[in-house]
């Protein structure tokens, strides 16, 4: 299985290292700029159209919160999903999988090894750009006015990564109950899109606030809060857990179902006939 | 005693509402070359797909060296070679990353390289990208790929599709060495003739039944025989007319019939007609198989 998950990783080099780079784009511009554009951030800190987008611009640590903790997340997301529905739902419809499945391993091994290497691309990716944000922090340190360190940076960076988790994971069990990539895209970009922007007006209208405990964003806090201060533990450990239920009923679908290799056999028939 | 490599009970699979095979009884012994015989849809490759668990049986059993196909699926998997119908490859990869990656992936099967020699045979350039080839070189790949690891069994759908002539009795040869070497091939195919080449054993399956398996020699000489019957005067129209007979040809003084059943009724008929020669036709596994599929006058169509 250790093989599986090198090769695994291997197959996503180039996305960890396109992904990775392009990320960094919100430190690099985001981070960079910020002496240039602080007294203008703080006289829109109230402005309502950035409330509805999650955003909070007051202070240094309000703006790493809202590029850092939301956005980049939120961007990053986006390639878990990508390739949460296509390491099954993606091999099994062009056909790659039924190689892999005939391979001498279980197919949970097969589950966790896609898993771990989507796990560790994420983390590698994250670990990046909360490196490269520090490095851009340190540069721009003595032009600002903050009680930030270059490590408080790291771990607010890193502080998102479990939202990624959840809905990589996620992503994987949709792919794994649907066997249609199309389809575990489609729901898990609803997903993503409908708690964000749900999480968000939630905080501006009591209409949403009953469904706000579905809405995925509102276990991660992108204020400058938690930036200082670190993620509250008990949305820390709902994001994991949903990632960790995704991955067990992947494990439990794939487990027990045909693999459809691209398509089943009597709409083979029917194409050829 | 002669050893099962394969065992199917009462094989069963149906995908909803829709068949995929029913009650599929199947022996395929050590040493065997085992064809696989039906149109597309009859359910050859979801009887191969049972036996690597990549589709589950709805009921039945499916055992291979006396092991449960999805119980033991890892244990099994160790010890075979298997050629999807339908290759999909890792098209941005070398083909010769590609058998390195199988290789490392299949640690520890003792033939490390070996698929530098198959590929060498079967000509194919592994320092190209699987996405710069032609459909046959990427089922080279394909064969290579089954072969690579010396299996004790081979499960091969259609190997030889969209190979040239030459190619394709290369593949034939290497399933003819795995037979000298004591191990088992269970191949479907489409092309007759190498089944007929190469397999000592056939299966026909149709709608989803096996309804015949038989050693191929067998069935040719026993299924269906041609016969030319030459007369001094043509015998009347119609006097051939018996079941399991079908008149091909008439010409002045003879008359070509397909016989697959009441024997001795023709040629009693042909002696009561003053049969003056018969010549007895070799009959292909081709027309055969046609026979089985009501393709021809005087086909069964059951």
């Amino acid at each position: 299985m250790v093989r599986l998950i090198w090769q695994e990783l291997k197959f996503r080099r180039n996305a960890i290292i396109g992904w990775g780079l392009g990320l960094c784009f919100f430190p690099l511009v985001y981070i960079g700029i910020y002496p240039s554009v602080a007294d203008e951030m703080a006289g829109l800190a109230d402005l309502e159209i950035y409330q509805a987008m999650g955003m909070s611009l007051g202070t240094f640590s309000d703006w790493i919160g809202s590029i850092l903790i939301l956005f980049m997340p939120l961007i990053a997301a986006i390639y878990a999903l990508i390739n949460g529905t296509g390491t099954l739902a993606g091999e099994e419809e062009d056909g790659r999988l039924e190689m892999i499945v005939t391979l001498p391993l279980r197919r949970w091994q097969i589950v966790i090894a896609k898993a771990i290497a989507l796990i560790i691309s994420t983390l590698v990716i994250f670990l990046f750009v909360s490196l490269v944000s520090a490095i851009v922090f340190l540069s721009i340190e003595n032009q600002i006015e903050t009680d930030l360190v270059a490590m408080d940076i790291v771990f607010a960076v890193m502080s998102a990564w479990p939202l990624v988790f959840a809905l990589g994971m996620l992503s994987m069990f949709l792919a794994a109950f649907s066997a249609s990539r199309r389809a575990a895209a489609m729901i898990a970009a609803a997903v993503l899109i409908v708690s964000y922007f749900g999480d968000n007006l939630a905080n501006s209208t009591t209409a949403l606030e009953p469904f706000e405990p579905f809405f995925i964003f509102t276990y991660l806090d992108s204020t400058g809060r938690a930036v200082v201060e670190g993620q509250q533990t008990g949305d820390v450990l709902v994001l994991l857990g949903v990632g960790v239920v995704s991955l067990l009923l992947t494990l439990f679908f794939f487990e027990r179902r045909n693999l459809t290799v691209g398509n089943w056999p009597w709409q083979r028939a029917r194409a050829e006939t | 005693m002669s050893e099962k490599v394969i065992e199917t009970k009462a094989l069963t699979v149906y995908y909803g509402k829709h068949r995929g095979i029913v009650d599929v009884d199947l022996t395929v012994e050590k040493g065997e070359v085992f064809g696989f015989l039906g149109p597309n849809g009859a359910g050859k490759t979801t009887t191969q797909r049972v036996l690597v668990d990549v589709i589950r049986p709805t009921s039945g059993e499916a055992r291979i060296f006396g092991m449960d196909c999805r119980e033991q699926s890892v244990a099994i998997q160790e010890r075979i070679g298997y050629l999807p119908g339908e290759l999909a490859l890792y098209n941005n990869m070398r083909a010769r990353a590609f058998f390195e990656m199988l290789e490392y992936l299949r640690a520890g099967n003792g033939h490390k390289g070996y698929w530098r020699e198959l590929a060498g045979r079967l000509e194919l350039d592994t320092s190209r990208k699987i996405r710069e080839f032609s459909r046959g070189n990427k089922q080279k790949v394909g064969v290579v790929a089954a072969f690579m690891s010396r299996p004790e069994l081979l499960i091969l759908d259609e190997p030889t599709s969209g190979l040239d002539p030459l190619v394709q009795q290369t593949v034939l040869e290497l399933v003819r060495e795995a037979k000298a070497d004591g191990r088992t091939v269970f191949f479907s195919s489409h092309i007759l003739p190498e089944v007929q080449a190469v397999c000592d054993r056939v299966g026909i399956i149709r709608e989803g039944r096996l309804v015949e398996t038989e050693r191929v020699e067998d069935l040719v000489a026993r299924r269906m025989k041609r016969l030319s019957l030459i007369f001094p005067e043509p015998p009347p129209a119609g006097v051939f007319d018996l079941e399991g007979v079908a008149e091909l040809e008439r010409a002045a003084q003879g008359v070509t019939l397909e016989v697959r059943e009441n024997l001795p009724q023709v040629l009693a008929t042909a002696a009561q007609h003053d049969v003056s020669d018969i010549e007895t036709h070799n009959v292909s596994l081709e027309e055969i198989f046609l026979a089985y599929y009501g393709k021809r006058n005087g086909g069964n169509d059951g």
